[in-house]
């Protein structure tokens, strides 16, 4: 997919960048207003990854004028205002998502891949990954057509995890993922183990390959190498 | 009480007094002098008997007229005081007793000593001073009814532009977005009242506006280190593989940053409800937003082998529903965090309230842990957990109340004012 980041934050778009960039992934980068709409004019995105606050303009305003040239982008806004209003009006004006800052890149990542996904399978919604297929409107997995049940957190895990296939997804990335930033829950991380766990096995008994692996205490990493 | 009522009262009843002492005052001037006219006449009388006497050596023919009469009666060794008196007269033709002014002196008339008793009606006088008295409690009736009137209309109209600047200045909110108008007026009290209000107002919006651009500066530029820092971390993690004691240093860091961001998160939330700056408001489910939060607290509930008991009604309230979530899931995680092992906890709601109940150590004072950034020992929360849940409360007008029972706590919400508004 292809991607467009605007951030003037050097430190966050860096970040960024090197994480989307890889194996399917193209990042392109802007660092102020001006750039991102001539940028946001020439080129077609999958997604852009919008700040709003920005040197010489408001980011809402790549949002509108996406909207008034009837692109089809899609538009994840970044802001560390998380003023219902902003919220509200970008989203009103057709941005897709809104995330608040500070975030994990793996959010991130779940969340363009998510917008992506929404934008390019037209409303056909399976997430195929080898053996294990996810019809994302029934929220049903199968490996190799037999269903599987999970639970609701394990179910959100797992397409959590296949959105950052290939990357170390920290403890704490995991419980923001599952219990939200408001939910102070103490020993959360041996929550996350014991939910890892029951995916895992859940997986390998129905016949998956075991992808969850965990990395050196810091958290897992969803890999099939 | 009204102004106008105050000076009416005042106004009213100390023009009743001034207007009753004059009137006293009056009354008793003109009687006074009436009595004075009334005894020049009886004197003028006494000294036609005395020149008729010494003219002719006897004593008059008694006769009456114009309301007077003359008794003379004789007299033995006895010496008469002349004096005036007041008395009763008898007049002969209407037969009935009135008011009569007299003057006892003594004639002699060859010889013999009389007296000599001069009596004059005094009715004419008693008219006129009933006339007079009439006529003056008719002016002070009518004066006052024209002074109540008048302060009425007046104080209506002078102190228009008060009550308009009051009616402004109650209406006044920083939240929205009126301003106070000017109130045109003559009188230089109100026009500087006026002027004064305006101005304050003014200053108040800005110093307001200027908060709240610091509060949201402060945000984000809070706010965007800490993403960095975030970003850098999930970045490092990627690079290489850690030893045990690097993923350990690594996962504390990563625990600090997010209680950084929680803290900064719950301070900001604390300052735009405390600001009334959250309007966006819906009908909220409450029993929906409570099953999330016990959905999301199972885990800790498990755990704890805590035994749970529910009792929920539906129940929706006019709030915004990321506030009703916040009040839930920290009322909820409080009750489980200050749990123990195989405790209990009861979750209640009703149309008129909430009830959080559990088993937990030891009571505290309700009044300190709503403070800001009080913590109970071995507590892992920020600190704000339960002022916010005060907040929220306290913005949609319901009541947040703790009640402890031995080993028991009760978290109570009541929401008693459905239209309460908040500002």
């Amino acid at each position: 997919m292809k991607i467009l980041i605007v951030e003037d934050e050097t430190g966050l778009r860096d970040s960024i960048e090197a994480y989307f960039t890889g194996s399917d992934s193209i990042c392109e980068t802007a660092t102020n207003f001006t750039t991102a709409l001539a940028k946001v004019s020439v080129y077609r995105y999958d997604c852009v990854i919008l700040d709003l606050t920005l040197p010489h303009g408001n980011g809402l305003d790549i949002v509108k004028h996406l909207k008034e040239h009837s692109h089809n982008d899609g538009v994840l806004i970044i802001s560390a205002k998380n003023s219902l209003d902003d919220r509200l009006t970008g989203l009103d004006l057709g941005a897709d998502d809104y995330l608040t800052k500070p975030f994990h890149l793996s959010e991130l990542k779940s969340r363009v891949t998510a917008i992506v996904r929404r934008r390019s399978f037209n409303g056909s919604s399976q997430l195929k990954f080898n053996e294990i297929s996810i019809d994302l409107d029934a929220k049903v997995v199968r490996v190799n057509e037999a269903v599987v049940k999970f639970t609701r957190k394990e179910y959100s895990l797992l397409i959590y995890f296949i959105a950052n296939k290939g990357k170390v997804v920290s403890k704490s990335a995991i419980a923001e993922h599952l219990w939200g930033d408001s939910i102070d829950i103490a020993d959360n991380f041996d929550f996350i183990y014991s939910h890892i766990k029951n995916i895992r096995k859940k997986l390998v008994e129905a016949g998956a390959k075991d992808y969850i692996h965990a990395a050196y205490g810091m958290g897992y990493k969803f890999t099939d190498a | 009480m009204k102004l106008l009522t105050k000076y009416n009262r005042i106004n009213i009843g100390l023009t009743v007094i001034i207007m009753l002492v004059t009137g006293l005052i009056y009354y008793y001037t003109i009687s006074h002098i009436l009595t004075g006219q009334i005894d020049k006449d009886l004197v003028l009388e006494e000294n036609e008997v005395f020149s008729y006497v010494s003219k002719n050596h006897r004593l008059p023919d008694v006769y009456e007229s114009n309301h007077q009469q003359i008794i003379f009666t004789p007299l033995k060794e006895e010496k008469i005081k002349r004096r005036f008196l007041d008395t009763t007269y008898h007049d002969s033709d209407e037969k009935d007793l009135e008011a009569g002014r007299a003057l006892i002196s003594s004639v002699v008339v060859a010889g013999r000593n009389y007296r000599v008793l001069v009596t004059q009606s005094k009715v004419e006088t008693e008219d006129l001073i009933q006339i007079i008295f009439l006529i003056t409690i008719g002016v002070i009736v009518a004066l006052l009814a024209i002074l109540l009137i008048l302060n009425r209309v007046i104080l209506k109209s002078i102190w228009k532009p008060f009550y308009k600047i009051l009616l402004q200045l109650k209406d006044f909110s920083l939240a929205n977005h009126a301003s106070i108008y000017s109130t045109p007026s003559n009188i230089d009290e109100f026009a500087e009242l006026d002027q004064a209000v305006i101005s304050m107002a003014d200053r108040v919006k800005s110093d307001y506006q200027n908060l709240k651009v610091f509060t949201e500066n402060a945000s984000h530029e809070l706010m965007t280190p800490i993403s960095i820092i975030n970003s850098k971390l999930d970045t490092l993690v990627q690079t290489d593989e850690f030893t045990d004691r690097q993923s350990k240093l690594l996962n504390d860091i990563y625990g600090t940053v997010s209680r950084l961001t929680r803290l900064n998160k719950s301070m900001l939330l604390l300052a735009k409800i405390e600001n009334g700056l959250i309007h966006d408001q819906s009908d909220v489910n409450l029993k929906a937003v409570l099953e999330e939060a016990l959905y999301q607290h199972e885990e800790l509930v498990e755990q704890l082998n805590i035994r749970l008991t529910i009792n929920m009604h539906d129940k929706t309230v006019q709030a915004n529903k990321s506030l009703m979530e916040i009040m839930c899931n920290n009322l909820l995680s409080n009750a489980i965090r200050h749990n123990h092992q195989n405790g209990e906890l009861s979750v209640y709601l009703s149309q008129d309230k909430l009830i959080i109940n559990n088993t937990g150590k030891g009571s505290f004072d309700f009044k300190q842990v709503i403070k800001r950034f009080h913590k109970s020992d071995g507590s892992e929360g920020i600190g704000l957990g339960l002022t916010l849940c005060k907040q929220i409360c306290d913005n949609y007008g319901f009541t947040l109340s703790y009640q402890p029972d031995g080993k028991l706590h009760t978290f109570l919400v009541i929401f008693n004012n459905p239209n309460s508004l908040q500002y």
